[in-house]
């Protein structure tokens, strides 16, 4: 594995770890933009310039920053001290075991040696390029395409009918009463 | 042949069936149109038909293929024969007539589509079954007119004895279809298809063996004895009559009772591989019609004489039936068909015009009030006593006359009782039918109504009928016999029989000793009706209580029944069931609490279920390993 | 050379860990930052699969789940806001009504 690859993937691990342990959920934001990061470095390493920028602009851009925006509007800074207990964690823990376990090996057996690719001589290579995706996207997807600005348009739609309905209310709790208006 | 004609036979009745069904309350007026047009199309095709049957030989149609499995197929198939061509013409012909009359008749009534529904899917079905190539694509039929006669007769289901009624001629029919499985079974054991067309070769049937071969014989008869009321099964024939009188005439009168005969003269390879099961036909039939005659003179719902005459001459084509003139048989179907139908509609337009007043001794002197329906009344009462040149008694005599020339060992020593009795029965049947007309038209009208004569719509297709009722036997005696040479078997030997004018006014000599009696007992000397009630107390005692076959029934089967059933209620249903039951719904109803634990609301606790569930998943069920 | 293994290794390690972070958590927003990481772990599968076989089918697939996730954040994150009108609270264990 290459350095830069090494590199990213350890930045990638641990700051996914961050997003699950702090118990701040604002520096479990800023570690999931850091993730995203990493991810974004891993595509261009491996060639699809494309994607790693709509990743950086999409994703740890403007999601992120959505996310951001509501925690700081709720303004919640810690979450509460009660824990799942032990079970569970195990619980838990044993089930993302399993999976993993069971997921890797027989990847790893049918493909380890049968195909490698160096993330250096992949960097050079125009076929992730925005012209080439694009060709893709308005050639053969472009029903699919079409339908998934349908999807954009339902979801902008849908989040302001759910955000607009209580404007009226005036403090939580009061659903009931200040539905009524 | 293919010709689709012949599926357009079926389906334009059945179309019509679904369209008024469909329609509903909003084709109240047209929906009488729509059913008659719907037969008269189908009868139309049938004609022409009929009409190229000479040349083509026979016609046949595939609708779909039915079944198909392993070795078996029964694809569901049409043929037209001259044996059906002359079912399909009376059923159509008359069902047409029928159709026309009832527009009038149940013009009052507020479930005219759902009447005309299923008088059209009645004759649907009656045309299945006597269009089908196979006996399966038979028995469709066969359970279709069945289905029908039960909505039909129970059409005014609000009154629980018209609902019961209904229920009882089901129930007697199914009884007669067991026989038609086992028919079915025995036939396909040994000759491996139950193809008409195969059925009626001879090789073919030379491979059922003795023993089985009189089962499916028996068997068969059993059907027929459902469908066409013999004995022991007759019972529902007369309760019956509780439907609206159209549908008497058209099912009890021209086409379904007939249906057992239609059967018996197609299978007639069948019946007769065994010849001691025409003698059990010929006896049971004897007995029938004997009984049913007799009932028939003591009854006084004018619904009900026509019922039990019904009867009385189905057993007489089943006494055709037993000595083998199939032709005649077929033939006392067609008259039969042309006077009882127009017998029992006159009846009901005396119903109709007498405010729905169906007891005899409440009319009379009708022929005043309504001349055109006694007119009917009357011609198709000399019809059915069997006075030439009336139709009845060229299809009668024919049966009477072939009776000495079977030949069936069985009945050999026995033919003069046979023809005697036979006789006797032709006596009773002028007797009681003039019974009833005189009680209905002659003399003075005993009841507090206003009579009146049926509207033109009614009494055209009666008229029609009491037409065929007095020419048709005259018309078609010289070539109906000769017509069915191919499908029947002997009937050119019974062709041969022509009576001298001698022959005419002998053979008419019984029907006039009946006319003679009734008018003598019910006109002329009302003293000597009484002086023969009492003479002949038992017989009549008998003849009211209906031979008491209902009570019969009632002892020996459903008394035992119901004692079983409350036995096994009691102790099976209350402990068994009923508690075995409750203890299932109350150890669900526990597990039921235990699980609903599980759904606490808490999306984490869901999120953990789901994680788990797909890491299992993953761990269970991917491909490679 | 770079073992595919390892992209792929990275990609179920990835979704693990935010599978169970999705069962631990119980703030809401976290939750959903935590499928957003599955998400990606299933991109980076995609891409990497992507290259592997050698055409751009896989890479035009992760496009597409950036669209569906940008749906999603609009609308979960409006229904965190309605939630959070309504309860006061984003913490899953304080909205439980939907049970027997």
């Amino acid at each position: 594995m290459s350095f830069i690859g090494f590199v990213l993937s350890a930045v990638a691990v641990a700051s996914a770890l961050g997003v699950v342990i702090f118990r701040n959920p604002l520096t479990s934001a800023f570690s999931l933009i850091i993730n995203l990061l990493a991810m974004a470095g891993l595509y261009a390493a491996m060639g699809a310039h494309f994607l790693a920028v709509t990743q950086v602009v999409v994703y740890a851009g403007a999601i992120m920053v959505l996310v951001l925006f509501v925690l700081m509007l709720l303004n919640l800074k810690f979450e509460s001290k009660r824990r799942f207990g032990i079970f569970r964690t195990a619980v838990a823990v044993a089930a993302g075991v399993l999976m993993f376990a069971t997921i890797v090996p027989p990847i790893m057996a049918h493909f380890d040696t049968l195909s490698t690719f160096t993330l250096s001589e992949n960097m050079t290579k125009s076929e992730g390029s925005v012209k080439a995706i694009g060709t893709e996207l308005y050639g053969r997807y472009m029903v699919q395409f079409e339908l998934s600005s349908l999807v954009l348009l339902i979801g902008v739609v849908g989040a302001v009918m759910l955000a607009k309905r209580k404007t009226s209310q005036i403090g939580p709790r009061d659903g009931a009463a200040g539905g009524a208006q | 042949m293919n010709d689709s004609r012949l599926a357009l036979v079926v389906l334009a009745p059945l179309i019509g069936a679904v369209l008024t069904y469909i329609l509903g309350k909003s084709s109240q007026k047209i929906s009488g149109v729509i059913a008659s047009a719907a037969v008269i199309v189908s009868f139309l095709c049938v004609g022409s038909l009929w009409a190229e049957l000479p040349t083509a030989g026979s016609f046949g149609v595939t609708l779909s293929s039915w079944l198909s499995f392993g070795g078996i197929s029964l694809p569901l198939e049409l043929y037209f024969d001259k044996l059906s061509a002359v079912m399909c013409l009376v059923v159509t012909g008359i069902g047409a007539l029928i159709h026309i009359y009832s527009i009038g008749y149940m013009a009052e009534d507020e479930s005219r589509p759902r009447f005309f529904s299923y008088l059209n899917l009645f004759i649907a079905a009656m045309l299945v079954l006597v269009l089908g190539k196979s006996l399966p694509t038979i028995f469709i039929g066969w359970e279709g007119v069945g289905l029908c006669s039960y909505l039909l007769i129970g059409f005014w289901y609000t009154n629980p004895e018209f609902a019961s009624a209904g229920r009882k001629a089901f129930v007697m029919n199914r009884i007669g279809d067991v026989g038609f499985i086992v028919a079915m079974a025995v036939l396909y054991h040994s000759c491996g298809s139950l193809d008409i067309t195969v059925l009626g070769k001879p090789e073919i049937l030379a491979r059922i063996p003795a023993e089985l071969g009189f089962i499916a014989g028996i068997a068969l008869f059993v059907a027929a004895t459902g469908k066409s009321a013999q004995l022991p099964l007759f019972t529902w024939l007369p309760d019956a009559m509780a439907g609206p009188t159209p549908v008497s005439a058209l099912i009890h009168a021209a086409t379904m009772v007939t249906a057992g005969v239609y059967l018996m003269a197609r299978m007639h390879g069948v019946v007769e591989l065994d010849s001691a099961v025409p003698a059990v036909i010929l006896w049971t039939a004897l007995a029938t019609s004997a009984i049913a005659a007799i009932i028939a003179m003591s009854q006084n719902d004018i619904k009900k004489v026509l019922a039990y005459s019904t009867v009385s001459q189905l057993g007489f084509m089943f006494i055709a039936v037993g000595v083998g003139a199939y032709g005649f048989a077929l033939f006392h179907v067609v008259t039969h068909a042309f006077f009882k139908a127009c017998l029992f509609l006159s009846a009901g337009s005396v119903i109709h015009g007498c405010h729905h007043e169906q007891d005899m001794r409440r009319m009379g002197g009708l022929a005043k009030s309504m001349p055109l329906t006694c007119f009917a009344y009357g011609v198709s009462t000399i019809a059915i006593a069997g006075i030439p040149p009336f139709s009845g008694y060229f299809s009668k005599h024919g049966i009477l006359d072939a009776i000495p020339l079977t030949g069936n060992s069985y009945l050999q020593p026995w033919l003069g009782v046979i023809g005697l009795i036979a006789t006797g029965i032709t006596v009773l049947t002028a007797f009681y039918m003039f019974r009833s007309f005189i009680l209905t038209f002659m003399g003075e009208y005993r009841g507090h109504e206003h009579p009146h004569e049926a509207p033109m719509v009614m009494t055209a297709p009666v008229l029609m009928l009491a037409v065929l009722a007095v020419v048709g036997g005259a018309f078609l005696s010289p070539i109906f016999l000769p017509y069915l040479t191919g499908p029947l078997p002997k009937v050119a030997h019974h062709a041969a029989t022509h009576p001298g004018i001698l022959g005419y006014i002998l053979g008419s000599l019984p029907a006039l000793v009946g006319i003679a009696a009734a008018f003598w007992l019910f006109l002329i000397s009302p003293a000597a009706k009484e002086f023969f009630r009492k003479v002949f107390l038992p017989v009549g005692k008998l003849s009211e209580g209906k031979f008491f076959v209902d009570e019969i029934y009632e002892i020996s089967v459903l008394t035992p029944l119901q004692k079983v059933s409350n036995v096994s209620g009691r102790i099976i249903d209350q402990s068994f069931f009923l508690g075995g039951g409750e203890a299932l719904g109350k150890i669900s109803r526990a597990l039921g609490e235990l699980t609903a634990r599980v759904t606490t609301g808490q999306v984490g606790t869901y999120v953990l279920f789901m994680f788990c569930a797909a890491a299992l998943f993953v761990y269970f069920f991917l491909p490679v390993r | 050379m770079e073992p595919v293994i390892s992209y792929i290794g990275l990609s179920a390690l990835l979704f693990t860990i935010g599978g169970i972070g999705l069962c631990l958590r119980r703030n809401a927003i976290v939750l959903f930052m935590c499928v957003e990481m599955m998400l990606n772990a299933v991109n980076l599968a995609f891409v990497t699969f992507s290259k592997l076989v050698g055409n751009l089918d896989g890479q035009v697939a992760v496009f597409f789940v950036m669209v569906i996730a940008a749906a999603e954040s609009a609308i979960g994150l409006a229904i965190i806001l309605s939630v959070f009108r309504s309860v006061a609270s984003i913490e899953t264990t304080d909205s439980a009504e939907l049970k027997w």
